[in-house]
């Protein structure tokens, strides 16, 4: 990191303000400051330190006043765009004989213009000193590392992407940066369910994006009135813009874009019995490879599929999803042992298109069927020789 | 909550639970509340502040002493708020959030759940507007609080180990109410597509880690799907407390809150479609010239008033295909750029609302 450039400190001009303040307060003193004329100290508002946890102090006053200031004396404020009344910033003041200090509550942030004001009484003219922290000028160097599901072709009703990148991002604007275009470059219209809250994981990595369900639930108004977002084999780009910030102000290295056609709608729930497991061979750690017969969401399959013993003890151990989320694999901690083992799969599992096990995205009831599993996890057994 | 005669005499021969003899807040703990995040803000009786903190997945629930009854009918009115709220934590505007607005309806002074950063870090404040307009920054370092953790996530079922840094797994808090005696906690996950409405009797009991039900669409009788509840209001009709939820995807329903009950899947009836390119934001219920009405802010409509009478335990279900709108009649009012809406007294209602350039502000209507 650069060395940052020293504060901006009221132009320069320290030496000749504070003596000119020094005459102004003394008279605003008054005849207690008179009784101090005598007082050869030169009384000073300056910023201590030059980083996010600088501070203000005034210095040089004449004994005892410190403490008989009253506590607006030193106010800080944060300067803004309007120009609307704002007041103070928070923060802390202590007096002491000579020297009063404010220590803001807050860190302060580069690039904001900052200004301290001393003042004796409430209409006396203060004392000013400006204080700005440079912007650091940091080449962008986020990006978005990846978008789940990675298949290139997607159910029409296809419900969420997973947006990872790869530095914390900032909230509140992901809509504005995020765009969907048909294959002749046209936007889609309000294609997808905007949260003022956004999806984001803890870290602020991974944005969770999903389809308006009011474009995919069969007989609601939007789908009736705007259509489907997606139809099967039509193409179409995900955009992620460039200026979309991240959680440090600075834009993204470059702009992301997935292609992808959509296929056929998919309402048919995700079974495992038509899942193919590869058992691995008994002393070795090789993978236990499980291939479904479509893709799943990516983040559930990472974390609703489990290993258990035939005793139900859970087994310990790494996975991995691959071949565009059709592939589950796991490595053991420990090596297999011979015997009869379980695959675990909660059946809050969904594919693509949000179907679970045993229920549709969207259950048509005329059509009755299954409408709810009731075991919430299903089992299928598999033997290491 | 207030003491009636008959609570009185039940006191006296010792019927009632000790937490309705003294009340909300005795049970509390002192000390300093710890916020991971905030969102969604919620005044319970006796100046008793709900807040969620998602990233904590819990529910604070802070005695603010806040209980001094307002006197008239103050207005208030500030310019830029966001704005004067980044003044006063020291940073830009655009680096502040305005999660939530909750007028407290005792004092009738309004707060706000703040973010200060856009960031993992960002810092979680409350902060309540003085008559002036100007925020300060309400210090929970030392307050009456309690807290109710969320129920866990639906079972993982893969072990940690697995994967790295932890679950990816969140929940959104997209809205909170307190109602006859519990806590009304409306939740999206970032994983899932479920929603969840959960039921937290208040004061919390260190037990009771509240409900949690799915909540349903019945799409014009044919369709049903899982839905996430975007904002509600509790509303009684036909004399049963109910719950006013308007979902992400177009209409609004009722259901009746004795139907929140473990493990309960529950159905919305839907009673009314407000069209297209509506994203409901905040609702109220409000009387005027001895009428109920409901107003609604929505990204797309200004706000949206109903009717509160015409909400019956008889009222039509939308049951078929709908040209535009259906069900309830309803007024649209031209309140433009919406984001925040609170009940401010019995005429007025306060609302964060765009200004000039990028300018929030806060404003008092009088309720149409």
């Amino acid at each position: 990191m650069p060395a940052p450039a020293g504060p901006d400190r009221s132009g320069g001009a320290g030496v000749s303000l504070r003596l000119a303040w020094r005459t102004i307060l003394l008279g605003i003193l008054g005849c207690g400051a008179a009784a101090n004329a005598g007082h050869a100290a030169p009384i000073e508002i300056r910023w201590v330190g030059n980083g996010p946890s600088a501070w203000v102090e005034v210095v040089g006053l004449p004994p005892g006043l410190g403490r008989a200031l009253p506590p607006d004396a030193l106010l800080v404020f944060a300067e803004q765009e309007s120009g609307a009344k704002i007041p103070p910033m928070a923060g802390t003041m202590h007096r002491d004989e000579a020297r009063v200090r404010f220590e803001p509550r807050f860190p302060l942030v580069r690039g904001l213009r900052y200004r301290a004001e001393f003042r004796t009484a409430p209409d006396a003219t203060p004392l000013v000193a400006p204080f700005r922290l440079p912007a650091e000028a940091v080449a962008p160097s986020t990006v978005v590392t990846q978008i789940f599901p990675s298949a290139d072709t997607l159910p029409e009703n296809q419900l969420k992407f997973y947006v990872h990148f790869s530095a914390p991002m900032a909230r509140g604007v992901a809509y504005r940066h995020l765009r969907l275009r048909s294959g002749s470059g046209a936007e889609i219209e309000l294609p997808f369910l905007e949260l003022e809250e956004e999806l984001w994981d803890q870290p602020m990595t991974r944005l969770t994006l999903l389809i308006d369900p009011g474009r995919i639930k069969r007989g609601v108004k939007p789908l009736e009135d705007l259509g489907p977002v997606f139809e099967a084999g039509r193409e179409y780009t995900l955009e992620i813009a460039a200026e979309w910030r991240d959680a440090a102000g600075r834009p993204l290295r470059e702009r992301f874009e997935k292609k992808f056609r959509a296929g056929l709608a998919d309402r048919d729930p995700p079974d495992p019995r038509r899942w193919q497991i590869r058992a691995p061979v008994d002393a070795t750690r090789d993978a236990l490879v499980v291939d479904f017969d479509e893709p799943m969401d990516q983040a559930l399959a990472r974390r609703l599929i489990r290993v258990e013993t035939a005793s139900g003890q859970v087994v310990s151990g790494e996975t991995e999803l691959t071949n565009q989320e059709r592939r589950w694999r796991f490595f053991p901690a420990v090596p297999w042992s011979r015997g009869d083992y379980r695959l675990g799969v909660a059946a809050t599992i969904e594919d693509l298109a949000g179907n679970n096990i045993g229920k549709r995205f969207d259950v048509d009831l005329r059509e009755g069927g299954p409408r709810r599993l009731e075991e919430p996890v299903v089992r299928l057994a598999f033997t290491v020789q | 909550m207030k003491s009636s005669p008959l609570a009185l005499g039940l006191l006296a021969l010792g019927l009632l639970a000790p937490s309705v003899r003294a009340g909300l807040t005795a049970g509390m703990q002192e000390g300093k509340v710890e916020l991971k995040s905030i969102s969604q803000l919620a005044f319970g009786p006796e100046g008793v502040l709900f807040i969620a903190d998602p990233k904590a997945a819990a529910i604070l629930a802070v005695a603010t002493g806040d209980t001094a009854p307002a006197s008239g009918s103050a207005t208030l009115r500030a310019e830029a708020i966001n704005e004067k709220i980044a003044a006063l934590v020291g940073t830009k505007s655009d680096d502040v959030i305005i999660e939530d607005l909750a007028v407290n309806p005792i004092s009738r002074r309004a707060y706000l759940a703040v973010s200060r950063g856009r960031g993992p870090d960002a810092v979680p404040l409350l902060v309540r507007v003085d008559v002036q307009g100007q925020p300060e920054l309400v210090a929970l370092d030392r307050v009456r609080f309690a807290r109710a953790e969320l129920p866990d996530a639906p079972a993982d079922v893969a072990p940690a180990a697995g994967r790295k840094g932890g679950s990816p797994r969140t929940e959104s808090i997209t809205d909170l109410a307190y109602a006859d005696g519990r806590v009304l906690v409306a939740g999206l996950s970032n994983e899932e597509f479920s929603s969840t409405l959960r039921a937290i009797p208040f004061p919390f009991s260190r037990v009771e880690r509240g409900t949690v039900v799915e909540n349903y669409h019945g799409a014009h009788g044919r369709f049903e799907t899982r839905a996430p509840v975007r904002t509600f209001v509790p509303y009684r009709i036909g004399g049963e407390q109910h719950l006013l939820a308007a979902y992400t995807c177009t209409p609004l329903v009722q259901f009746a809150l004795s139907e929140l009950k473990p493990g309960a899947r529950i159905t919305g009836k839907t009673i009314a479609e407000f069209g297209n390119r509506n994203r409901p934001l905040d609702i109220i219920v409000y009387q005027k010239d001895g009428r109920d009405y409901l107003l609604m802010a929505n990204s797309s409509r200004g706000v949206i008033k109903v009717a509160a009478e015409q909400i019956t335990p008889a009222a039509k279900s939308i049951t078929a295909k709908v040209s535009d709108t259906d069900g309830l009649k309803f007024e649209k009012i031209d309140w433009a750029g919406v984001a925040q809406l609170d009940r401010l007294d019995a005429r007025h209602a306060l609302v964060v609302r765009t200004g000039a350039g990028r300018a929030l502000n806060l404003e008092t209507m009088a309720l149409p």
